[in-house]
């Protein structure tokens, strides 16, 4: 599915997403949203090309903050189709392998649903449509009545085998984290096998490996904080530059020096205010903060050395998250009361 | 009251022993009402350290939540918690607070490693563990706060419930029964006074009745003797 037939196109992509990219909201918009209650936030999305036909679509069936939810999940999901239906060629392999964590993610929906008997139609509603897998395959998913079933479902796709050798754990430990585990685990190994040889790819890759490499240092952290038994390298994953799986094992039983050795990496300058308060801090919110922000930093640097390569297209999928992201926080955020400063203080904006 | 008991000794004296009764009753049940309050001051102040914890816990976890569902989304949170089928389980049982039957609960499961809480490590954030977290000690804090204000409630309720009783012996009970023994008293010296009013007035009569016999036994000897005296004259 990752191999659509055609020359690489990212001339035509490139210059389609650029306009999209133009329309994404400023800091100022976000500055307007976050004195807005969640009402007007609503009103202000229906104003906005971006999202009127998925507020006046999704109006009749939700309300409040979840319609401002749905909303942003479907404009993204229908952003990023439309970019996997302009794409073609490597290009679109580059893309597509990058939109399966939205497979992945549906995937996880399904499996919770299913686990937890959950309506059908809830269900549904959860999935966001962004990813590989087209309407007929989620609904299949979505009609598997077992875990069983849905694993059946998924035999063909990319998350087949992994899903298929997790099973038996599943069904001996009858809770879903080794199938959870297995699709994560699928989507970052499919991404390593990625082809990004080759200059034109190299603050792609570099991308990827930043992003694998934070996830390794906030899982390792997160097991380390859990103070549960478990062994790190069971949760590590292969791809990045800063840590090997024996490495991390090590490290995840001393924090300090795993603090210290991303404060020596590449990623240290960028990293070192809050690499400075974990030190002291009991909670990791802080830090998965930072190293969220310090990844789209790396995000919002892509595409300006090479135009012309899958970069810009990457950034564009990336700044797009982070509009959902930032315009759900502070929905999310007025509707929990909090104070638009407190708000302000957990938006990435670069 | 007083008048619907018999003034009788043997009454006095079944009253006498149900006051002897009911004041030592009186005294153990002030004795139980002591050490109940105090024994309801000590766990009050548990009660209200384990409330403020309560109240600090799940501020913390409607925090956590809140920014895990902003951060997150809504959709990613209720997903994590979908993947967890198993609850914590709670056991109950009872211990004795003078002679005050109050539970004690026993949790398990609540608390879970990061393996343990259905959702795959790899996909998930710090927000969704620490939400988690602190939901788990919120849960625990409920659970202790349960024990705790049940066994306050109970207490309290032993409480009234000693203090009416030692109020209703104190108040009602022991002056009933002290009114009936004063009216019986009473009334057994009225009725003493009466009989002996009533014996010596018996013994007066009687004793007038001998003067009388007397004087008329002494009169007809006289007039026996006067007859005799005629009599003999005649011949």
């Amino acid at each position: 599915m990752s191999s659509r037939a055609g020359t690489s196109n990212p001339e035509y992509v490139n210059a389609r997403v650029r306009s999209r990219r133009s329309s994404l909201f400023e800091e100022d918009d976000y500055r307007k949203l976050v004195r807005m209650s969640p009402a007007e936030i609503a009103r202000f999305m229906e104003e906005s090309p971006a999202y009127e036909e998925e507020i006046n679509a999704l109006g009749s069936r939700f309300s409040g903050v979840d319609l401002i939810e749905y909303a942003l999940n479907a404009s993204l999901a229908e952003d990023f189709e439309d970019i996997l239906r302009w794409a073609e060629g490597e290009l679109y392999g580059h893309v597509a392998r990058y939109l399966r964590k939205f497979d992945a993610w549906n995937v996880k929906t399904v499996l919770r649903g299913i686990y937890s008997d959950t309506e059908r139609e809830a269900v549904a509603d959860d999935l966001i449509r962004a990813g590989e897998f087209d309407d007929r395959l989620l609904d299949r998913l979505l009609d598997a009545g077992t875990v069983e079933e849905a694993v059946e479902v998924l035999s063909s796709t990319v998350f087949g085998d992994a899903l298929a050798d997790a099973l038996d754990d599943y069904e001996s430990e009858g809770v879903l984290v080794p199938l959870e585990n297995a699709v994560d685990r699928a989507y970052y190994d499919l991404l390593r096998t990625d082809d990004l040889s080759g200059e034109a790819l190299s603050e792609y890759r570099e991308f990827l490996e930043a992003e694998i490499d934070f996830r390794n240092a906030i899982n390792a952290l997160r097991l380390a904080r859990s103070g549960a038994d478990l062994d790190p390298s069971e949760y590590y994953i292969e791809g990045g530059v800063l840590f090997s799986a024996g490495e991390l094992q090590q490290l995840a039983s001393n924090t300090d020096e795993l603090i210290d050795r991303v404060r020596e990496s590449r990623y240290g300058d960028r990293l070192s205010d809050a690499l400075a308060e974990l030190e002291g801090a009991e909670s990791l919110i802080a830090f998965e903060h930072a190293l969220e922000a310090a990844l789209l930093e790396y995000a919002d640097s892509l595409g300006l050395i090479h135009p012309l390569s899958v970069t810009p297209v990457v950034s564009y999928v990336l700044a797009k998250e982070r509009e959902v992201d930032n315009i759900r926080a502070i929905a999310r955020g007025k509707e929990a009361g909090l104070d638009p400063e407190e708000i302000e203080s957990e938006l990435v904006i670069i | 009251m007083a008048n619907d008991v018999k003034p009788t000794r043997k009454n006095l004296m079944e009253i006498e022993d149900r006051i002897d009764l009911s004041e030592r009753g009186h005294d153990t049940l002030e004795q139980k009402r002591d050490g109940l309050i105090m024994e309801f001051m000590d766990i009050l102040d548990q009660a209200q350290d384990v409330r403020d914890k309560l109240e600090g816990d799940y501020d913390t976890a409607q925090d956590k939540i809140n920014k895990a569902r902003a951060m997150e989304g809504d959709v990613a949170v209720r997903g994590a918690a979908a993947a967890l089928k198993e609850h914590p389980e709670i056991t109950t049982q009872s211990k004795n607070i003078m002679g005050v039957v109050v539970p004690q609960i026993e949790s398990s499961k609540v608390r879970k490693d990061l393996d343990e809480r259905g959702y795959g490590v790899l996909g998930s954030s710090a927000r969704i563990d620490e939400a988690a977290d602190a939901y788990e000690e919120l849960i625990e804090s409920i659970i202790l706060a349960a024990e705790v204000e049940t066994a306050m409630k109970k207490m309290l309720e032993e409480i009234e419930t000693t203090k009416r009783r030692v109020n209703a012996l104190e108040f009602k009970l022991l002056p009933d029964l002290n009114e009936n023994k004063e009216y019986i008293e009473q009334k057994l010296e009225e009725q003493e006074r009466e009989e002996i009013f009533r014996l010596k007035k018996i013994k007066a009569k009687k004793e007038e009745e001998e003067k009388e016999e007397e004087a008329e036994a002494a009169a007809e000897a006289e007039a026996e003797a006067l007859e005799a005296g005629v009599a003999e004259s005649d011949d």
